[in-house]
């Protein structure tokens, strides 16, 4: 994803990094170690925003934080802990999530972060299963009849200046032989209020922020997404390397919301599910026959505490980004792949 | 109290001032007209966005789509954001009491009254305890809340304050150290400033929130608000240490030669002649300082905090506000200017007063 508003601090995080690689030998958990920390704690740290990335992190009118990534935080609070009223969530700017990681500010970091080769291999962090896919895809009046590519020839295209959503566009325009004009602004704000004044045909960026834009329109319905996406990333939580049971319990933990999904079971009926499981992967996921807790460090009714506090995938889908949210953006290739989304659940067995 | 004639100059009538100044010839009245237009119709311009087709309240929010003018809908729905940052919703009273006492110390501390070192530190100690007990809580049956839920005004004002109050002083150290007569003395201070101004604060602010906890022993480490309040305020003494050092060099050595010979302390020299006159030399650019420091607070977004300008972008950041954003930084700017423009004003006025029997 382009966040191209802190251009100059990245630079600044690498220098810190550089100076990080002498004492970062101290910095690799050991296995199991995450997890006693936040047990002895009583409070999970998650990532949060130095303001906020609608739909992902944002802050209610009653200044409390919501959001799509902050729900998987309460989440893992809940599986971990037990209640998500044990999480706390640390503000911190895109540039010191890692930082954060590594000097223990935090535990886990669910901030729509891409899985890259770069962060996964020198940055001395683990990633888990991608939970999001957010694709970068170009926005359109629908009065132009089609959301096809071919539908922009000869149009123009606005753009951030300098990001890989420019660069993608270009190319993706490009190698299908359609030509198009690109106008690009150094500023989101102008880039969208450009589009909205008229001066192009069109507008590129990532799928949710997209989304965000679409929705301030004066009437969001007049606007559509092209049915071709640019390119896809996934985005995944980021913990630090050497503690594989904590790298089991994240990945887990978006499994549990999946398979409850996939099996039907919400917050609303899972009490039901747990006296009537319908089979054993149901009986395993709510704890009624043990195994699901123990393996991982947790008690057995963990996955229950999740679906039951904070929902399964779908409905926190629904609640931050879809339907029952403002944004209104479809689920698309973040349903589960039996819905036509790339979302597939682990296997419990 | 002589009672020596005086000739009074002539009174010149305001118009004969005005057409003299603004319409003495065909250019000039030119210039004044289209200048005059400029200001009137930008005036106007603002004066309608801001005030005469704008939306007020957050119920008419959907009108905001159709009106020309500002939505302050989105402070009427989100200034509690703006204010508080993520401070809970139900203890915002203890967040606006914090801030009042902080202000009211701030200003009381700018009275000549209070003007000793017994007075300044039982007035600061009490202002900073007060504000710890009512943020932080702990005491007196209030819940606690972590620094990483404070934020917007209270926290802009709190690390603006505990800056200044770590920093001057440490300033005034530094500059005597670096002015001292002992090689060495003067050669590590002067090294110990210099290497400060050379780095960027957002170097400084960074590596104090992320890098120290490497480094440090975990019982050293405190809050990750100290550490950045104690890099910001080193940053603050070493340039304003310089400040102070040229209102020093103003002072003509044989005055400090003078307070030698009558057989003065070392501490009644500095204390006596050289700082009073070394402060009000480089009034302005102290002043300044403090301007410079109340306006960079807003860098320690960066490192995760929430003070006013991150719980700006908070407030505008979510759902149908997303578009109102210059209506949250016109309304921070306000705030800003209230501030700064008291401070300048308050150096302007301080600038008189210690004129008073100066040449």
């Amino acid at each position: 994803m382009s966040k191209i508003t802190h251009r100059v601090i990245p630079t600044i995080a690498a220098g810190c990094f550089a100076a990080l690689t002498f004492a970062s030998t101290s910095a690799v958990a050991a296995n199991g170690d995450t997890l006693k920390a936040v047990q002895d704690r009583g409070s999970l740290l998650c990532s949060g925003h130095n303001g906020s990335f609608p739909p992902f992190v944002q802050v209610t009118d009653d200044n409390k934080w919501s959001g799509y990534d902050i729900d998987y935080c309460r989440a893992l609070a809940t599986a971990v802990l037990g209640s998500d009223e044990k999480l706390k969530v640390v503000p911190i700017s895109w540039a010191q999530r890692f930082p954060s990681l590594q000097s223990g500010d935090i535990d886990v970091v669910i901030k729509a972060t891409g899985w890259t080769m770069g962060r996964d291999t020198e940055l001395g962090i683990q990633f888990s299963v991608p939970y999001f896919v957010g694709a970068t895809n170009v926005m359109m009046p629908k009065e132009l009849g089609s959301t096809s590519p071919e539908t922009l020839e000869g149009g123009s295209l606005c753009a951030n200046a300098g990001t890989s959503t420019e660069r993608l566009a270009a190319n993706f325009f490009k190698s299908r032989g359609i030509e198009i004009e690109m106008i690009t602004f150094e500023k989101s704000e102008e880039t969208r209020d450009a589009y909205f004044a008229g001066r192009c045909d069109s507008l590129v960026g990532w799928g949710p922020n997209l989304a965000v834009t679409r929705q301030s329109a004066e009437n969001p319905d007049d606007h559509a997404m092209m049915d071709v996406a640019l390119a896809l990333e996934p985005e995944s939580a980021a913990m630090r390397q050497g503690d594989d049971n904590w790298v089991d319990i994240v990945n887990w933990m978006f499994a549990a919301t999946w398979i409850a999904e996939a099996n039907g079971i919400t917050s609303a009926n899972v009490d039901e599910h747990k006296a009537n499981p319908a089979d054993s992967t149901v009986e395993k996921l709510l704890g009624v026959t043990p195994g699901i807790g123990e393996r991982l460090g947790l008690s057995d009714d963990w996955a229950y505490n999740v679906i039951k506090q904070v929902g399964n995938s779908a409905e926190i889908f629904d609640r931050n980004i879809g339907a029952e949210s403002v944004y209104k953006l479809d689920r698309g290739l973040n349903a589960l792949w039996s819905d036509g989304g790339v979302i597939v659940p682990m296997i419990l067995d | 109290m002589a009672n020596t004639p005086t000739t009074l100059p002539p009174t010149i009538p305001l118009t004969h001032t005005i057409k003299q100044n603004l319409f003495s010839s065909p250019f000039n009245t030119l210039v004044t007209l289209l200048t005059a237009a400029f200001f009137i119709t930008i005036t106007y311009k603002f004066v309608d966005w801001a005030f005469i087709s704008s939306i007020w309240s957050t119920e008419d929010e959907p009108l905001c789509k159709e009106a020309t003018g500002a939505c302050w809908s989105v402070i009427d729905a989100r200034h509690r954001i703006i204010f508080f940052g993520l401070f809970p919703y139900e203890e915002h009273w203890r967040s606006t009491l914090a801030c009042v006492v902080m202000i009211a110390t701030i200003i009381a501390s700018c009275v000549p009254w209070f003007w000793s070192t017994a007075k300044l530190s039982t007035l600061w100690l009490l202002g900073f305890c007060t504000f710890y007990i009512l943020m932080h809580g702990g005491l007196f049956g209030l819940s606690v809340i972590t620094p990483e839920r404070w934020g917007g005004l209270a926290l802009t004002i709190f690390i603006f304050a505990a800056v200044s109050i770590i920093g001057m002083p440490l300033s005034i150290v530094l500059a005597l150290g670096r002015r001292s007569k002992l090689p060495v003395i003067a050669r590590l201070f002067g090294l110990f400033i210099d290497f400060f101004r050379s780095l960027p604060l957002l170097t400084i602010l960074f590596t104090a929130a992320v890098i120290t906890p490497f480094l440090l022993p975990g019982w050293l480490q405190g809050d990750k608000l100290y550490r950045v309040i104690a890099g910001f305020a080193i940053f603050f003494a070493c340039y304003q240490a310089e400040n102070i050092r040229a209102g020093l060099q103003a002072i003509p050595p044989g005055q400090d030669e003078a307070g030698l010979t009558l057989g003065l302390s070392y501490m009644q020299r500095v204390t006596r002649i050289q700082l009073p006159q070394a402060f009000r030399n480089s009034l302005p650019a102290i002043v300044n300082q403090f301007v410079i420091t109340f306006k960079e607070t807003s860098i320690v977004t960066i490192v995760g905090f929430f003070e006013i300008l991150a719980s700006g972008s908070a407030a505008f950041g979510t759902g149908k506000w997303t578009v109102y954003y210059i209506e949250v930084y016109v309304f921070i700017a306000a705030i800003y200017f209230i501030f700064v423009f008291s401070l300048s004003r308050y150096g302007a006025y301080l600038e008189r007063k210690l004129r008073v029997g100066h040449g």
